[in-house]
């Protein structure tokens, strides 16, 4: 058994690591260490913690660890980049779980302890958590049900909006935004009934009103999600990872446990910086897209000139070999299409041919923030040629050529040319200023937004219509 | 059809409207060519050339005139040749009804058919055959040519051991086909060129041939789309500023270009005496308007004359005719373009479809009738600029009070913010244990790192960063950890799913970073 002295010493020292680990990913070859210190950093604190004193159990906790383990290192050897929002929702859910588990736990060992007190009123023996409470005064006992109450209600809200993430993501549920009738109103509803239980849980009430809770946050978590359409799922992941790091945080108040703080903030805050820069990235604010929707078009949207004219691979592939520099923007559709592998072999065969090829990158391109630059590293695009909108946006007029494989709001040059359209002041790629557009897309839909796109009849724009994959295979012999 | 082109009969016209390369061209459309002998000679064409090319010699003007069918030539016929024509016959010339009224009648009342090569509309599917343009090109290239004649010094730069040589200074005013092409001529020669337009549109054109724009600020800039791509008349007020400007530049520049015209007046007065007076002896003025009174008020057309302060004013007005054989193969190739309009079957039959934009608008005299003016075309001729907002540079106070400003809301927010948080910690100070603060404090440090912290990380590593920060939050485990040996078997069971379910998230966050980082190649 190791002392406490031991134990807090490895909680700073986890701590510094997972601190130094976010930190390293501001580039990306020190990132690569990076991932090591929080893996170590982990291991350390979940080591020292499970051989700290009061710790029992082994019999549970090993096997289960075992068992975890394997399953985690299935998932992440068997998931497919393109999966990897959703993979990434399904792990917010169980962070959110453990959280109501801890939590739930967390009160019936309070209600033993005083159940011991109230009993005999000498101090009888308890062991691992329950020692801990049992040291607690009145009033560190209300805060601790406060916890209890934020921590139960976060988690249950994030497992199940990462559940239905997950759905959305992988498509096994319907990613158009869908509620109940009655709206937001449900939700408000039953958060404010949730407020009612807590208040009757503060002043004595049994263990129902937790349960209750939980299952009021859970109807929560899902209502919420379901009413939020598949493109603002960036927001929302980013969102349920904040929450998982603040569900966190509320139970290493109610265990008295520094590290799980400091953690969970840390998580916490990079979820809510994350989701600040995809709202940002789309000019809404965050309310507005938890609650769904597009909304405050303040007029007619202007009428567009102009017809979409369509072209086949020999020209794309004509304008492709005459140009020196080409600008590739990819989008959702080509992580639909599978399209990365295709890209890439474009790209090299054109730059072999010594032309400058640079990706542009949109911070909600995708279904994650960053699910465009994993893609493109699966296919062994080299990332220093990938670059962000903010780098790219004023290189565009002196660009031969753009492709745009199946995105479509953030090009839509309605974003700041009509001050009435929904996407008005959204930031975008300004890919109409090149001399060609290429739009690589399945047919003449419009986008996430519902909104026509003004760029697909420009007179410099040229539909290349058919699958992303499909076009650029045809497209590949072509060119040379 | 049988398609002659006579000698030129204008004093000191050396074109010629028939190339023997052209001649090939316009057989192929199933015509036959004529031309009347000697009419090449002065382009460099002599009549074996013809003939090897299939031309027909013919030995006077008045058996081509006989013979053809269409008569094509360079400049408008003269009273003779207007006799001769005939009904039915067409003629292919630069004509100018607008100043030959006469000659408009004369030729409606023989019958012929008359297209004017300076007629053709500014339409881009007409550009082939817009022999304006051609000969502009050639007038501006040719001017600049001779400014370099008649100027003692080289166009450019040099530093040598004998000295240093500065660059010649050249302004070209009005930025039409021939401004562009004496712009192009004299940067590539190695002078330092400006030029100015009343059509702030044609900016981006001057500045793509290497000149610098000589911006005029001023409001109701025209829109040179609404007169067909010309220039149209200015305003007094706008003519003031504009003299300004070139006044200015007087002093300092060595060679001068004028190319200013407006459809269908006299060339505008913008070099003005005292101008001139302002130059440097040496310095040498092209204008390029002398035909229609020229833009400069020493210019005497056809002449070439000293002021009295040694500045050279060049006022030929023959500058195509100058460089025969170039001007002549352009000419004779937008002529043949034209036949082809002309003869969309290549049978050698000539269609003459008045409902053709392009032809509608050259045709002047058809069938008895004075076409002349044409209706307005269907198509514009250059897209409407759009207006663009300058946005206006702000000052350096302007900025700065814009900065200190912004400083001071940023300051005031900041403040703001941290009172008030600062009255919230205390009011939970008053009701909160002190283990709870303990706690507290180290939440609210946690937070403030992770800000610091996130902010610097790469846009293009946001996934992996999902993915740490998804297994760090796995460290729920520990809480699941201090639970699970507790005497209560519920809360062991419920810890044991904890354990299970965060080691996952644990072990497979770490494991898929790990994998994404890996992809992450530097080219």
């Amino acid at each position: 058994m190791l002392g406490q002295g031991f134990v807090s010493a490895a909680a700073i020292a986890a701590s510094v690591l997972f601190i130094l680990s976010l930190g390293g990913l501001s580039n990306q070859e020190k990132a690569k260490r990076a991932v090591w210190y929080g893996i170590v950093g982990m291991a350390v604190a979940v080591f020292f913690t499970a051989f700290g004193p009061g710790i029992g159990g082994y019999w549970w906790l090993i096997p289960m660890m075992i068992i975890g383990a394997g399953i985690g290192t299935y998932m992440a050897g068997k998931v497919e980049m393109t999966e990897m929002p959703q993979l990434v929702a399904a792990l917010h859910s169980f962070v959110g779980l453990a959280a109501v588990f801890v939590a739930w736990s967390a009160d019936l060992e309070r209600r033993r302890v005083l159940a011991a007190r109230a009993a005999d009123g000498v101090m009888q023996e308890f062991s691992a958590f329950a020692a801990l409470v049992a040291t607690k005064a009145p009033d560190e006992l209300t805060f601790l049900q406060i916890e209890v109450v934020l921590g139960i209600f976060i988690g249950a809200v994030t497992f199940t909006g990462s559940v239905i993430a997950f759905g959305k993501l992988a498509g096994k549920v319907d990613g158009k935004p869908r509620q109940l009738p009655g709206g937001h109103l449900l939700n408000a509803g039953a958060a404010v009934l949730s407020l009612v239980l807590a208040v009757l849980y503060l002043n004595g009430a049994g263990f129902w009103t937790l349960i209750l809770l939980a299952a009021l946050a859970f109807f929560i978590g899902y209502h919420l999600i379901m009413g939020i359409g598949g493109a603002d799922m960036p927001v929302v992941v980013s969102m349920l990872n904040s929450y998982s790091g603040w569900a966190a945080a509320a139970i290493g108040f109610t265990l008295g446990n520094d590290l799980l703080i400091v953690t969970g903030a840390l998580v916490g805050s990079s979820g809510a910086i994350l989701s600040y820069i995809m709202c940002k990235a789309m000019n809404r604010n965050f309310v507005n897209v938890i609650l769904g929707g597009f909304g405050g078009a303040t007029g007619p949207a202007a009428e567009i000139e102009g017809e979409q004219v369509a072209i086949d691979a020999g020209g794309v592939a004509s304008a492709l070999n005459d140009a020196d520099s080409v600008v590739i923007v990819p989008g959702y559709g080509m992580a639909v299409a599978q399209a990365q592998t295709a890209v890439s072999d474009l790209v090299r065969k054109l730059r072999a041919a010594g032309k400058t090829v640079r990706f542009g990158i949109h911070p909600v391109a995708g279904r994650l923030p960053g699910h465009m630059n994993v893609l493109l590293a699966e296919a062994k695009v080299p990332y220093d040629i990938v670059l962000e909108m903010d780098e790219i946006n004023d290189d565009f007029a002196s660009t031969d050529v753009v492709i745009v494989i199946g995105s479509n709001d953030i090009v839509n040059p309605a974003a700041e040319e009509d001050p009435n359209s929904p996407i008005a002041g959204m930031p975008v790629l300004k890919v109409w200023e090149a001399k060609q557009v290429f739009i690589c897309k399945r047919g003449q839909g419009t986008g996430y937004s519902g909104i026509e796109n003004p760029l697909f009849f420009k007179e410099n724009s040229r539909m290349f219509y058919g699958d992303a994959r499909d076009s650029l295979n045809t497209l590949l012999p072509l060119v040379d | 059809m049988r398609i002659g082109a006579p000698k030129e009969t204008s004093r000191g016209e050396a074109r010629v409207a028939l190339t023997p390369e052209s001649a090939q061209q316009i057989q192929k459309l199933g015509h036959e060519c004529l031309i009347e002998t000697g009419a090449g000679l002065a382009a460099g064409f002599n009549d074996d050339t013809y003939r090897d090319a299939g031309v027909t010699v013919v030995d006077s003007a008045e058996a081509l005139f006989e013979a053809a069918e269409v008569v094509i030539k360079v400049r408008e016929p003269s009273e003779a040749e207007a006799a001769r024509l005939r009904e039915g016959q067409t003629l292919i010339a630069f004509f100018w009804p607008a100043q030959n009224e006469a000659l408009l009648e004369a030729c409606r009342a023989q019958g012929a058919t008359v297209i004017a090569m300076d007629m053709v509309p500014r339409i881009s599917r007409a550009q082939k055959m817009d022999a304006l343009s051609s000969m502009a090109n050639i007038a501006g290239y040719r001017a600049v040519i001779e400014a370099g004649n008649n100027f003692g010094r080289f166009f450019t730069g040099q530093v040598t051991a004998a000295g240093k040589v500065p660059p010649a200074k050249v302004l070209v005013i009005g930025a039409g086909v021939a401004g562009l092409a004496a712009i192009g001529t004299a940067t590539s020669l190695g002078a330092v060129v400006r030029a100015f337009d009343v059509r702030p549109e044609v900016s981006e054109q001057i500045e793509s041939m290497g000149a610098e724009f000589l911006f005029l600020d001023f409001e109701n800039s025209q829109d040179g789309s609404e007169s067909g791509g010309y220039a149209s008349p200015s305003s007094p007020e706008f003519r003031e500023k504009q003299l300004e400007c070139f006044r200015e530049q007087a002093p300092d520049v060595d060679i001068v270009i004028t190319t200013a015209l407006i459809p269908g007046r006299p060339a505008p007065k913008l070099w003005l005496e005292d101008m001139v007076a302002a130059m440097k002896p040496g310095s040498v003025i092209v204008d390029l308007a002398a035909e229609k009174g020229g833009n400069c008020d020493l210019t005497q057309p056809d002449e070439r004359i000293v002021s009295d302060n040694g500045v050279i004013v060049v006022g030929y007005t023959d500058f195509p005719s100058r460089m025969a054989t170039q001007s002549s193969l352009l000419y004779a190739t937008n002529i043949r373009h034209m036949l082809t309009d002309l003869t969309p079957e290549k049978d050698g039959v000539i269609n003459h479809n008045m409902d053709d934009d392009v032809i509608r608008g050259a045709t002047v005299t058809h069938q008895g009738d004075v076409t002349f003016p044409p209706p307005p075309p269907k198509v514009k001729a250059i897209a409407a600029a759009k207006p663009k907002k300058k946005e206006k540079e702000p000052t350096p106070e302007e900025k700065k009070a814009t900065e200190a400003a912004a400083f001071k809301a940023q300051t005031k927010r900041q403040v703001g913010i941290l009172a008030i948080g600062g009255a919230l910690m205390l009011l939970l100070g008053q009701v909160a244990p002190a283990s709870f603060m303990q706690h507290f404090i180290v939440f609210v440090l946690a937070c403030f790192i992770g800000f610091q912290v996130i902010w610097k990380v790469s846009h293009s590593l946001h996934t992996p960063l999902m993915a740490v920060t998804n297994a760090i939050s796995g460290i729920i485990i520990l809480g699941a950890i201090l639970q699970i040996g507790s005497g209560s078997a519920v809360v062991s069971v419920l810890a044991a799913i904890s354990v299970l379910i965060a080691t996952i998230n644990i072990v497979g966050g770490f494991l898929v970073t790990r994998r994404m980082l890996a992809m992450f190649q530097k080219s």
